[in-house]
Formats: C-alpha cells, sequence, structure tokens
C-alpha cells in the first residue's frame, strides 16, 4: 500500500501538483490515523495532505480511482446460454459470412468475455500506450485501442446478423433483447479499456522523474519553447511573482524621500512622552502607473504572455496597469485579466484577433492608440512595448510614438532580439531606440523577470 | 466536559459539529477530525459566506475551548498580531514609583553604581505585567487550550505571512526582554481565505487543506431549517431552488449561504407565504449585491414571468420558483 501511495504521489507531481517532502510525509500519517478500510475517508486524508490548491482539485480526483480502484468494469452478459438450439442455429449460420478474426470478436461479444490483462497488454503496446504520460491522452489511447480491436466494423457487423436473424425469422423481441445485450458488452468492454489505459498512463506518470530542468527553462530563448516547457514556465512565473512581490514591496516600503514627517513623528513618540525616540520620515508613492503595449504575433506570443502574467500577479504593487495588445490594430485587454489567468485572458484575446501572415502593424496600432487612448499615459505612467520592432515595411508612426514618450514618465522597450538583429528586415527598432528611455533584451524568462523586477523599481 | 476535549472519530466530529447547529459533510469533518488527530493548522478557502469562520466557532463550540481570533488586514504587522509593550503602562508606573526608585538609588556613589542597580530592577519594567498579548501570544499562553480563527489571510501581507511561519510550526515566539515563550497546549489553528490571493507555498505546506464550495441543494436546505426554523418547510424549498439556480448565472457576486439565510430570515419577518414576483422583487436585494446582477435576474425572472403566462418552457438557466398551490 506505501508503495502504492507513493506511485501515487509521484503521479501527482508530473500532473503538475506540488507536493513536497514534508505534505507527502504528513500523508502517511494521516492515513496511519485513519486507516485505508474507508475508502472515502482515506481519499479525503490524501486530499487534505497532499493537494493545497483548488486547481489542482480534478488532477487529484482524476488520478485517484486510477491507482485506487473505481470498482470493476461493468460486468459482461454472457448470452449464449439462454439461446434455444434453434436461435443458436441461426446465430452459427448468420456468423459464419465473416472473416475469422472478426467472427472470433463477435463470439466473444455474445459470450460475455473479458479482455485478460495479457490481451490488454498487448493491445496497449500495439497503440504505443507505454509512451503516453499525460492523461490527456486517455481517451484517444482507449479510442485507438478499441480500433484495433475493430470495433467499428464488429457493430456494423452485428447489425447485419440482426438483419439477417430478422430474416431467418427470429422473435422481434430476442432480436431487440439481443441487441441490447450485445451494445451493453461493447460498453463494458469500453469501459475496461478506458481504465486499463487510465491506470497505465498513470503509472507512466509515476514512473516519470520530476523533471527538475526549470533553471535551463529560465534561460531557454521564448522561441524554443514547446508547450510543455510554457506550462512549466506559468507556474515558474507565479513563484517568482511571489518572490518580487515581497522584495518589491520591502523596497517600496523602506524607499524614504529622507524629508522628515514632522506629524507623524510626534504621534509616533506621544508614547515616550513627545521625546523623539522614532523619527518618521515621509513615505514618497513610488507604486509606478503602467501602460504596456504588447505584440501578441506569433513570434511574440510567448514572451508577451509570460510579462503579462508577471505583471498581473504583481497588481498589488503597481497603481494602475493599461495592457494593450496589437497585431495589425489595438485593442484593449486589461478587462480580460479580470478574473482569468494570464494565458486564458490571452487566449481569449487571441480568438478575437486571430494572427494572420506578415499582418503585424505597429504603426496602425500607434495610431489607435493615439485615438482612443491617449489619455491613459500621463506624468506619472511607465509606457512600456513589449515587441521587437519588425513592422512589415509599414509606417512606424515615429511621430507619434514620440508624442507618447513624451507625454510619459519614462519609456521602455522590452526586445526578445538581439541587438545584433534590430534594424536589419522589416525591423525598426533602430528608428525606436533613440525615443526610448530604456531598451532591454529579454529573451529567457530569467531576463524577463530582471527587468519586471527594475521597471517596479526604478523611478 | 473537561479542559482536553477533543473529537473521537470522524462520525462524532460530524455529531458535534451538528450539535452547534453546523451542518459538516464527509469532506469537513474528516478534514477537521484530521486537523487535530495532526496537530496541523487547517486552511479553508472559498467563496465569502460559505461557512468557514462559522466552522473554527462550531470547533471552539464543540470542544468547548475559547475561540481567539485574529483578523488579517493589509498593513497587519507583529505588534498587532502578537505582543508590544505597554509604554503609557510603563511611564505611569516610573512616575508613581519615582520614590521607590529615589531609595533604590538612595546612597550610591557614582553614576555608574546607579546605573547597576537600576539594571537589576529593570525585569520590573520588562515582564508579563505590561506586556500587551496581542490574539496570538494569548492563544500561546493561555492556560486552557483554544482555537485560535486567523481569519482572511489572503488579506495580510506576504510579510506576515512568513511571520506566521514560525508561529505555526513551533508554537512558540520569542520576546527578545523575556526569552521564548512556548505554548503550554498546542492550539487548534483554523485560517481561512477567500482566495484574494496565491498564498505562499511555505504557509500552505504547513497546513491541510479544505475547500468549501457552495452547497448541494440537500445540504443547503438542511442548512436553512436548522438555522431558520420558522420559515414554512414548502418556501424553504423554493428559496433554496431559487439560490441555487442562481449561482447557475454568470453574477458578479454569487449568493452564498450566509445570504440565503439572510433572505430566509427576510421572508419569514416580512410573514411572506408565496414567493411571487412581487416579494422577489421587493427582496431580491437581500441575495444580490450589485446593482448590475440585480437588474439580470430581475429581467430573468419578468421573461419567465410572461412566459408562465404563455405555458412556454423554462429558460434552463435559471428555473422558476414554483407557486405555492
Amino acid at each position: 500500500m506505501e508503495e502504492r501511495i507513493v506511485k501515487f504521489i509521484s503521479a501527482l507531481r508530473s500532473g503538475g501538483v506540488r507536493v513536497s517532502l514534508a505534505e507527502s510525509a504528513d500523508a502517511f500519517v494521516a492515513v496511519e490515523n485513519l486507516g485505508v478500510r474507508d475508502r472515502d475517508t482515506f481519499r479525503l486524508s490524501l486530499r487534505a495532505t497532499l493537494v493545497k490548491d483548488v486547481e489542482s482539485l480534478p488532477t487529484f480526483e482524476e488520478l485517484f480511482p486510477l491507482f485506487f480502484g473505481s470498482g470493476e468494469p461493468p460486468p459482461l452478459m454472457n448470452m449464449m446460454e439462454d439461446l434455444t438450439e434453434e436461435e443458436a442455429n441461426m446465430l452459427a449460420e448468420a456468423l459464419r459470412q465473416f472473416g475469422q478474426q472478426l467472427r472470433d470478436m463477435l463470439e466473444r461479444l455474445l459470450r460475455g468475455e473479458e479482455l485478460s490483462p495479457e490481451e490488454l497488454e498487448t493491445l496497449g503496446q500495439m497503440v504505443g500506450l507505454n509512451h503516453a504520460d499525460d492523461l490527456r491522452y486517455r481517451e484517444w489511447m482507449a479510442r485507438r485501442m478499441q480500433r484495433a480491436l475493430q470495433f467499428d466494423q464488429v457493430r456494423k457487423a452485428m447489425q447485419e446478423i440482426m438483419e439477417l436473424m430478422a430474416q431467418m425469422g427470429m422473435n422481434k423481441q430476442r432480436l431487440e433483447q439481443m441487441r441490447q445485450l450485445v451494445a451493453q458488452n461493447m460498453d463494458a468492454l469500453r469501459e475496461q479499456m478506458r481504465q486499463f489505459a487510465g491506470q497505465r498512463i498513470a503509472e507512466n506518470m509515476a514512473e516519470q522523474r520530476p523533471e527538475d530542468h526549470l533553471d535551463g527553462l529560465m534561460d531557454r530563448p521564448f522561441q524554443a519553447l514547446s508547450d510543455g516547457d510554457m506550462q512549466k514556465l506559468r507556474q515558474e512565473v507565479r513563484r517568482l511573482a511571489a518572490l518580487l512581490r515581497s522584495r518589491i514591496a520591502l523596497r517600496q516600503k523602506r524607499a524614504k524621500s529622507g524629508q522628515l514627517d514632522a506629524k507623524a513623528t510626534i504621534r509616533a513618540n506621544l508614547k515616550h512622552g513627545g521625546v523623539p525616540f522614532q523619527i518618521k520620515h515621509r513615505d514618497r508613492t513610488v507604486k509606478p502607473k503602467l501602460v504596456v503595449i504588447c505584440d501578441i504575433s506569433t513570434s511574440m506570443r510567448h514572451c508577451t504572455e509570460l510579462m503579462l502574467s508577471l505583471l498581473y500577479e504583481l497588481q498589488d504593487q503597481v497603481s494602475k496597469t493599461h495592457a494593450f495588445a496589437f497585431i495589425d490594430h489595438l485593442e484593449y485587454i486589461t478587462p480580460d485579466f479580470q478574473g482569468n489567468r494570464a494565458n486564458e485572458a490571452i487566449q481569449q484575446v487571441l480568438i478575437r484577433m486571430p494572427p494572420g501572415y506578415y499582418s503585424t502593424d505597429l504603426g496602425h496600432s500607434l495610431q489607435n492608440f493615439a485615438d482612443d487612448y491617449l489619455d491613459t499615459i500621463d506624468h506619472r505612467t511607465t509606457l512600456i512595448v513589449v515587441g521587437d520592432g519588425r513592422n512589415n515595411y509599414n509606417d512606424p508612426r515615429l511621430d507619434i510614438f514620440k508624442k507618447m514618450a513624451r507625454r510619459s514618465r519614462r519609456t521602455l522597450w522590452l526586445n526578445p532580439e538581439m541587438p545584433m538583429l534590430w534594424g536589419s528586415g522589416d525591423s525598426d527598432m533602430l528608428e525606436y531606440v533613440p525615443l526610448c528611455d530604456r531598451i532591454l533584451q529579454v529573451s529567457t524568462l530569467s531576463e524577463l523577470t530582471a527587468a519586471v523586477d527594475q521597471l517596479l523599481v526604478e523611478k | 466536559m473537561n479542559a482536553t476535549r477533543a473529537f473521537q472519530s470522524i462520525e462524532t466530529t460530524k455529531d458535534d459539529l451538528s450539535e452547534q447547529q453546523y451542518i459538516a459533510g464527509d469532506e469537513i469533518s474528516t478534514t477537521v477530525y484530521l486537523a487535530q488527530q495532526l496537530g496541523k493548522p487547517l486552511l479553508t478557502e472559498g467563496p465569502a459566506g460559505v461557512g468557514k469562520t462559522e466552522l473554527a466557532k462550531a470547533i471552539a463550540g464543540s470542544l468547548d475551548r475559547p475561540l481567539i481570533r485574529l483578523q488579517c488586514y493589509e498593513g497587519l504587522d507583529e505588534t498587532k498580531a502578537l505582543y508590544e509593550w505597554e509604554y503609557a503602562k510603563q511611564l505611569l508606573y516610573t512616575q508613581l514609583l519615582r520614590d521607590q526608585l529615589q531609595e533604590t538609588l538612595a546612597g550610591t556613589k557614582s553614576l555608574a553604581e546607579a546605573a547597576d542597580r537600576l539594571t537589576d530592577e529593570e525585569d520590573v519594567f520588562f515582564s508579563m505585567r505590561f506586556l500587551l498579548q496581542r490574539p496570538l501570544l494569548r492563544a500561546i499562553l493561555s492556560d486552557g487550550p483554544v482555537v485560535l480563527l486567523i481569519d482572511e489571510i489572503d488579506r495580510a501581507d506576504a510579510e506576515f505571512e512568513a511571520f506566521l511561519l514560525e508561529v505555526l510550526s513551533d508554537f512558540q515566539v520569542s520576546v527578545p526582554e523575556l526569552g521564548t515563550l512556548a505554548a503550554k497546549h498546542v492550539p487548534i489553528v483554523v485560517l481561512t481565505s477567500n482566495n484574494t490571493r496565491e498564498l505562499s507555498e511555505a504557509l500552505k505546506r504547513r497546513c491541510l487543506y479544505l475547500f468549501i464550495g457552495y452547497p448541494s441543494l440537500e445540504q443547503e436546505l438542511n442548512v436553512v431549517r436548522l438555522k431558520v426554523p420558522d420559515l414554512a418547510p414548502q418556501l424553504a424549498r423554493q428559496a433554496v431552488e431559487l439560490v441555487q439556480s442562481l449561482r447557475q448565472m454568470d453574477l458578479r457576486k454569487l449568493p452564498s449561504i450566509s445570504e440565503t439565510l439572510d433572505w430566509a430570515q427576510a421572508l419569514v419577518t416580512l410573514n411572506i407565504d408565496n414567493l411571487d414576483q412581487k416579494t422577489l422583487e421587493t427582496t431580491l436585494s437581500v441575495l444580490l449585491k450589485h446593482e448590475t446582477d440585480l437588474r439580470k435576474v430581475q429581467r430573468q425572472l419578468s421573461r419567465m414571468g410572461r412566459d408562465d403566462e404563455d405555458e412556454t418552457d423554462w429558460d434552463d438557466e435559471l428555473r422558476p420558483p414554483r407557486r405555492a398551490q
């Protein structure tokens, strides 16, 4: 049992649930305390100790039955037994026309035989189940196993048999009964395969080493990230955000301007009888106001998403963020982020503004901004542009950008491209450079984190 | 009832809690029992008004322990949560005891000698006498076992969370002038969070986790029957059904159990025996706390009112209240 729990925990980990050693130790203590006899209590004691996140609950609920049995698949019925001799003859007659393999399968279904573990194993190998380590593949694997068993042909053949037997004069009611039984048996087999696939995948997940090459990922360029990597990075971003948050909060708290706050000092020292023990200085609000304009075309998506995730995790350190996204025109996307995770929000935005080929047009988007949203920039705003400055030879609209830069407190440009490439091809980067206060090259998550750290504290 | 009363098993936990008028499902009772057995803090999360704070009260009630509550807010710090020296009292005492002090210092020849003598007396001024105990320290120093409720931890700053870690893992605090104070009885700790921000991994790791969501129809009905017994059963069912269907809608703030109870109480107070259109329109504001939500639901209800006359099928989104015969 202990081994099973250990396996379960490592499957949870590879399913993206953070389970620490201390927590797995807690799980064992809890199980020791409450026992394993009552399945529900057992489930709850594991859940309370291992899962500390609402979002991870579904993963837990999905994996738990795969490791600790969800009951047997529904039993199969044997219908051959209660056939009359006449009916059995008719059936044999009807079966004769099919090939050997199909006939075997049909007879199996009629007799209600389950798949043996060896058969399931072979089937699994045939469809490549041993390499699957993600529960999202479960249904697909199960379907592939069904296909390997020729379920579709079987279904068709069954229909033919039914018709044949009806022609041969079999009782309608009996026939209907038989049809239902076969359908049930097929469902049961399907369920059996589904369970097998789920269990096997879960075990593969458990055997997978928890990947710890996050450090490598932090320094991998955005273009080279796969979807799986992104998933990991998204989690990492949340952790980083928590780190940054306390650092920034502390720094903002300690950022004193040095001016004596006489009122606060007197108030604070009343308890010392008016002797000024504690000197209070005037705070200066250093929480920045941000306007972020992001390129969400295909080349920039990962970078933008992580950037916006970081910013929105850090909302409490910022007095206001206005986020805009553009490909060929500009959209205000702050409302999408309310109550959504950054990747969901970006997904939403992408559905609204599908990326096309070579359609990026920063100049036009800047025009949109100047027309509708210029008032979001004032003397306290930090303007951030996330993009590669590749404009498809459209007008870069430097005049508008100059105006925006002049209105804002400072202007930052985050570009994932190497400085060497700026100005090459359709890049207008070099023309924007003199208008910005600062340009940071951010091609990896660690560079991005450093950039966000700076921009939230610098005056 | 003795001082060290504890939950005996999962079943009795459930019963004990229901004696306190708290209806706990298997999930809640198992987790509460486990928290007690493992001596771990219990972190409850869920939408506002589903009874997280009530749970702590019920635990305190059924174990017959005092409940010490620490309400978190932005800017909460150690002096508000743990302890503070009572400067005013210290000052007052030095003023009043001036004569005694002078007596003590009488006959000293040098300043150094006087300072030495004063140092010997220092302990008087930095003793428990002048220590203003805040909730955390009260929970630790309490003579009997207590239940400590740390409410809405997500509102406190991340720094405070880090500070809590020490208290929650060892149940001891160090006061520089007094040394380390350890808990005589390990309190049962319940933390609640409305999930407005992500809590730190470290804090979560030390806690057991319990998510309390909206209750099912039957559960909610039981709660309403228990807390508002005056409401006619038929009406109670209608009301709960309506609330449940409201939760399916896309509203800014979904009504939770506390709102259901308020509404049920309102229905009783207004002596209403039939949930008709007019009643709904006048009392909905108890359930829905946003103007836009209110308008949305009223629109939906009036549409259904019209549908009712046409005898057409109901919109799936919101089942209508059944009319009492």
